[in-house]
């Protein structure tokens, strides 16, 4: 009976070798090892053996299954590697391939930088505001020291709707607002759109956007004005940009100024971008007139404050290198895809 | 205010380049908009004298000349022209030079022989007749000038010059003139500044013997003055006012008429003067027109007047438009043998007002329209005079007649000079602030702490501290301002409602892969049609530009639809396969026209979109997720906009409140376009949505323990009964037990009778307490069906 045993170990475990899939592998264990299986059938006929060989031959039988039964696991793990192996292999892609994206949205250009303003002045403490495109004389010039038929008003040809209406030709309309309806201290900036009768083209619109700064308060000087703005220039330009103030005029402020920054193009070395100066004009700004402050009931001897106004549209194709205005307001998606 | 060197330096001295001038202004205060160099335009050219001259053996029409061109040896230059002779003084352009009219002329030959350059015409430097005598001349130019061989000649034509253009910012009229320059570059450079002290004999006689002037609207003419010259000898100007006027761009004409001109350009005051002949009555009276009242101006145009308009009239009629123009009738011609002087102050809005309703505008009246000084009229008329004597341009008659109601006394300013240094955040020092107030004519005093300020009157603009601070500012430097950071308050900047929650609406929008775009806030009026709203649509009440750059641009908008449309067809004709937009902007909706208050602006957001993968529902899914996200619980229900497919759009109503509509675009508008696919548009107001996330609050749910139980539903009706109602109906019926209702499937065609429809419903039932049996959802199922049947579904097996 031992050779019997002996020769189904050999010809089992050789059989073992062959097999390749799970199926045959079930297949084998029913064979083998299943209730009518071959091992199964050797302890049913320990019952010819000698009572007391039975014990003897019973262990080996039973080493024999268990050896089996090991070495069916072994082949299962090893079946189960090498399938898991080759589908892995199977599998590979060619990882150049484009993936799956969804088309992605969003903002417009000029609310790109838009956010990014608001973002340095909120840091800063000022509380964004809003006010009507369509403004009153009296808030888009008479509160602001320019009244009717003042030379100045020919600085911005304006979009009458009405008598005493028309488009705001600058968000400097919200200071007068701001100061009737908030007290010192005040510091707010009024992004918005601003109109001028400018035809179209490469860098006129008449339609165009600004965000005005002011900051009102006991001891405002025009130091503070500078250290704003420097932050802003070195949020927008990077932080080696200089500021310089250039005496200007107003009639909202006194003294007035133009805020230049070292031209971010060439470091100031000066380029093409400023016209060989290495400055660039950025904005306009100054200390809040005084007949400003008190037309709002505030008291100029009191109290003290600057505004600013910055371009939107100006700081946007310069950041994107747009050549042309109109761009921004064509929305082809070719064009705003790239933002 | 073109101004040139050679002028300027007449009243200070400029010892520095024209590039460290330029910088220097522009720092305190004076843009510089483009420096010129006028004898940039030619090099080489010099006056030569012809030694010799013979015929060219090869050539009948050209002359050999030999040529002292201020060499050691002559040189040599071939001709074409007959004028020439030997002796004449000639303008020579040698090798290398370049001339005004773009001609660079270099060494060469002419029929064999070396020409050493060339002989110019007139032409050929540019020249007019009044430039040069004789320029126009066929031929070359006969120099008449006692100058030695070999000089330039840009000295001879007084070319060596540079003008520079100064940007005069609206509050310094006083600068306007060479002279308010002038004192201003004295002051930035610290050179003494020479203004002209005028002074002249008469010849005694009166004035009133000539002329009485009467000032009957001193509000429009504050000061109106009158002087007589008398034997006038009207003749050409001399070289040097010549050349200060045409650097000016302005025609020399004769002594009399140039005096008028080169005072208003070096004292900023206006001038004109009277042929004495022509006032009648021997008077003069300024005076509003008299409505419709004719007269014809200096250029020979007839205008006719309104009562408000300011003229200077003689005993019968207008002669003047007040700062504005002289009449024809008046004018100085050749043969005027005595002039009245007029140097007068008129009102800048009057002038503005009359000049622009004529269409007008002169030299003289865009510095009255600027402001002119009340206290220089006295002055430039004493200049003018003085001028006359210098010229020898005739006899000045004792007297004047000077008309006001008073002249202003010098405002005088008391300022603490340490507010100045409060205001600027700097520390100038008070002497400083003295000195640099003095150099700039406010004569100032320093006590106690005090700055005393007589502010002269052409420096009216000057009014307070501020004023004060910038004058001492923009002299003692702006790059003393240093940079001090914000104090106080370190709390962050709040943004309005508004502005979080329309960023809130973009976010969920560009999730949606959404573009935003950006387009004008008025459209053409025209642009509704295309939208074929009724006649009494309320978008039709527009607010409407009075003065628009175009038709295009000529009403602001009611509607965000058009402004889209026209974004998207821009985009499809350009063959960008598909587009997913938003816009989100104003509407404007008029309270009352015509337009007496401000009208309401509207915050509105507009959705457009085409491509393959876009339907109805595409557009109806953004809408959803968007309402979704503001808490808003709104319903979609059939709407009749003219600009929408009739079967595919609906309203979105909250409550009773339609807040937008959306759909495909009707193929009559797409095609007003020019798009010939399926577009799709919505356009919503956004205060509802507003309103609504005001309200929302997040708490959080627990998750649920228990599994959930699905059913599906495959019910028959009437193709009409929409799927809203349906789903209503079960979530009704279902009540607390039935989670959701999801529809999985609309079905018509083969095995559905005609004006039927299959609908699929998945049923999710589910409860806190427990799994749920059979036991317990079979009866909800039953009403259900019962519901259901009721509106006439039947259950699909």
């Amino acid at each position: 009976m031992k050779e019997q045993l002996e020769a189904l170990r050999t010809r089992a475990l050789g059989e073992l070798e062959t097999l390749n899939d799970p199926t045959a592998l079930e297949d084998f264990r029913v064979r083998f090892l299943g209730k009518k299986g071959e091992v199964t059938g050797l302890l049913r006929g320990m019952g010819a053996l000698p009572a007391e060989e039975r014990p003897q031959m019973g262990q080996l039988i039973n080493q024999l299954r268990n050896e089996l039964e090991s070495a069916l696991t072994q082949r299962e793990q090893n079946i189960t590697a090498l399938l898991k192996q080759k589908r892995l292999q199977d599998e590979k892609l060619d990882v150049t391939l484009p993936g799956k994206a969804k088309k992605q949205g969003g903002l417009h250009p000029l609310n790109i930088v838009l956010n990014d303003l608001i973002d340095i002045f909120q840091s800063m403490g000022f509380d964004v505001v809003d006010g009507p495109e369509v403004e009153t004389e009296h808030y888009c010039f008479e509160a602001l020291n320019v009244p009717k038929d003042h030379p100045a008003r020919d600085m911005q040809d304006t979009f009458y709707l009405a008598e005493n209406l028309l488009l705001r030709t600058q968000t400097s309309a919200a200071q007068a607002r701001t100061m009737e309806q908030r007290k010192p201290p005040i510091r707010i900036i009024c992004p918005g759109r601003v109109f001028r009768a400018d035809e179209v083209d490469a860098t006129h619109s008449p339609v165009f956007h600004q965000v005005e700064g002011l900051v009102v308060d006991k001891g405002i000087t025009l130091c503070d004005l500078k250290g704003v703005l420097e932050q802003f220039a070195h949020e927008i330009y990077g932080p080696e940009t200089e500021v310089k103030f250039r005496p200007s005029f107003f009639p909202f402020t006194e003294p007035s100024v133009e805020v230049d920054v070292t031209c971010s193009e060439c470091g100031g070395k000066g380029c093409r971008v400023c016209k060989g100066t290495g400055w660039i004009e950025i904005l306009g700004a100054g200390m809040v007139h005084p007949r400003v402050l008190a037309g709002c009931g505030i008291d100029p001897e009191e109290y003290t404050g600057f505004a600013f106004g910055i371009g939107l549209d100006r700081l946007t194709t310069t950041r994107y290198k747009i050549s042309d205005i109109r761009l921004l307001f064509e929305n082809d998606q070719r064009f705003l895809d790239q933002f | 205010m073109k101004i040139s060197l050679n002028w300027l330096k007449r009243y200070v001295d400029i010892p520095v380049s024209v590039e460290e001038l330029c910088d220097k202004m522009i720092l305190s205060g004076f843009e510089v908009e483009s420096i010129e160099d006028l004898s940039a335009t030619m090099s080489n050219v010099v006056a030569a004298r012809i030694l010799k001259l013979e015929k060219h053996p090869d050539a009948d029409k050209l002359q050999i000349c030999q040529m002292d061109v201020g060499a050691a040896e002559p040189i040599q230059i071939i001709t074409g022209a007959q004028n020439v002779f030997e002796g004449a003084l000639v303008p020579a352009a040698l090798h290398d030079s370049h001339l005004p009219n773009g001609m660079h002329i270099k060494r060469g030959k002419l029929r064999g022989l070396p020409s050493d350059g060339m002989l110019c015409s007139g032409e050929e430097l540019c020249l007019k007749e009044a430039d040069y005598p004789g320029a126009e001349v066929y031929g070359i130019l006969i120099l008449n000038e006692d100058v030695p061989a070999g000089t330039d000649m840009r000295e001879i034509l007084h070319l060596n010059d540079i003008v520079i253009d100064f940007k005069i910012t609206a509050n310094r009229p006083d600068c306007q003139s060479v002279l308010g320059v002038a004192r201003e570059i004295a002051v930035v450079l610290g050179q003494e500044f020479r203004a002209p002290q005028p002074t002249y004999t008469t010849i005694g006689d009166d004035i009133h013997n000539y002329i009485d002037i009467e000032v009957r609207n001193y509000d429009l003419c504050p000061r109106y003055m009158g002087r007589i010259v008398r034997n006038l000898r009207i003749k050409p100007s001399p070289d040097w006012m010549k050349d200060c006027l045409k650097t000016a761009g302005v025609r020399a004409i004769n002594n009399v008429v140039d005096i008028t001109n080169f005072v208003m350009l070096e004292t900023g005051q206006p001038m004109h003067a009277f042929d004495l002949r022509d006032i009648r009555g021997n008077q003069i009276i300024v005076r509003t027109a008299t409505e419709g009242e004719p007269i014809t101006t200096l250029d020979g145009k007839d205008h006719t007047l309104s009562a408000d308009m300011l003229v200077i009239a003689d005993g019968e009629a207008p002669s003047c438009l007040a700062g504005i123009m002289g009449g024809l009738n008046s004018e100085i011609k050749d043969d005027t043998t005595a002039l009245l002087f007029e140097c007068a102050k008129f009102r800048r809005d009057s002038v503005r007002r009359t000049a622009r309703t004529l269409g007008m505008r002169t030299e003289s009246s865009a510095r009255f329209e600027k402001g002119v000084d009340i206290g220089t009229v006295g002055y430039a008329m004493d200049r003018a005079l003085q001028l006359i004597q210098e010229l020898d341009a005739g006899d000045i008659v004792e007297g004047v007649i000077d008309r006001h109601e008073g002249l202003p006394e010098p405002r005088v300013l008391q300022v603490e000079a340490d507010s100045i240094n409060a205001l600027l955040g700097v520390d100038v020092p008070h002497d400083t602030m003295v000195d640099i107030l003095n150099r700039l004519e406010i004569e100032t005093t320093l006590k106690d702490g005090v700055l005393t300020c007589r502010v002269p009157s052409f420096r009216d603009d000057v009014e307070g501290r501020a004023d004060l601070a910038e004058e001492v500012m923009r002299i003692y430097g702006y790059d003393h301002i240093v940079s001090t950071p914000m104090t106080g308050s370190i709390v962050r900047g709040k943004l309005l409602p508004e502005r979080r929650y329309t960023d809130l609406l973009k976010h969920v929008l560009i999730g949606q892969g959404m573009q935003e775009i950006s387009t004008y806030s008025f459209i053409s009026a025209k642009a509704l049609d295309t939208l074929s709203l009724a006649a009494d649509d309320a978008r039709r009440q527009t607010v409407t530009l009075l003065n628009p750059l175009g038709e295009e641009y000529s009403v602001m908008r009611s509607q965000l639809i058009t402004s889209m449309l026209t974004v998207l067809a821009t985009n499809y004709n350009r063959k960008n396969e598909a587009v997913r937009f938003f816009e989100v902007s104003k509407l404007f909706r008029p309270l009352s026209l015509p337009l007496t208050e401000q009208p309401e602006e509207i915050p509105a957001l507009s959705i457009g979109l085409y491509g393959k993968e876009e339907d109805f529902f595409s557009l109806k899914g953004i809408v959803e997720t968007l309402l979704a996200n503001f808490g808003v619980n709104a319903n979609y229900v059939r709407s009749d906009e003219p600009y929408l497919h009739p079967g595919r759009q609906a309203a979105v109503t909250v409550g009773d409140t339609v807040i937008g509509t959306f759909g495909e675009v009707h193929p009559d508008t797409a095609q007003a376009y020019d798009m010939d696919t399926r577009v799709y548009v919505a356009e919503l107001r956004l205060q509802p949505l507003f309103e609504a996330i005001e309200k929302v609050r997040v708490l959080y749910k627990p998750l649920p323990r228990f599994p959930a139980v699905e059913r599906d539903l495959a019910l028959l009706c009437d193709e009409e009964l929409p799927v809203a109602d349906i789903q209503k109906t079960i979530a009704k019926a279902g009540g607390k037990l039935l989670e959701t209702v999801t529809l999985f499937d609309v079905y018509q065609g083969a095995q559905i009778a005609a004006g039927k429809k299959s609908v699929a419903f998945s049923l999710y039932f589910r409860s806190a307490e427990g799994t749920l049996s059979d036991a317990d959802i079979d009866p909800v199922l039953a009403k259900i069906f019962a519901r259901l049947e009721e509106k006439g579904c039947t259950l699909r097996t």
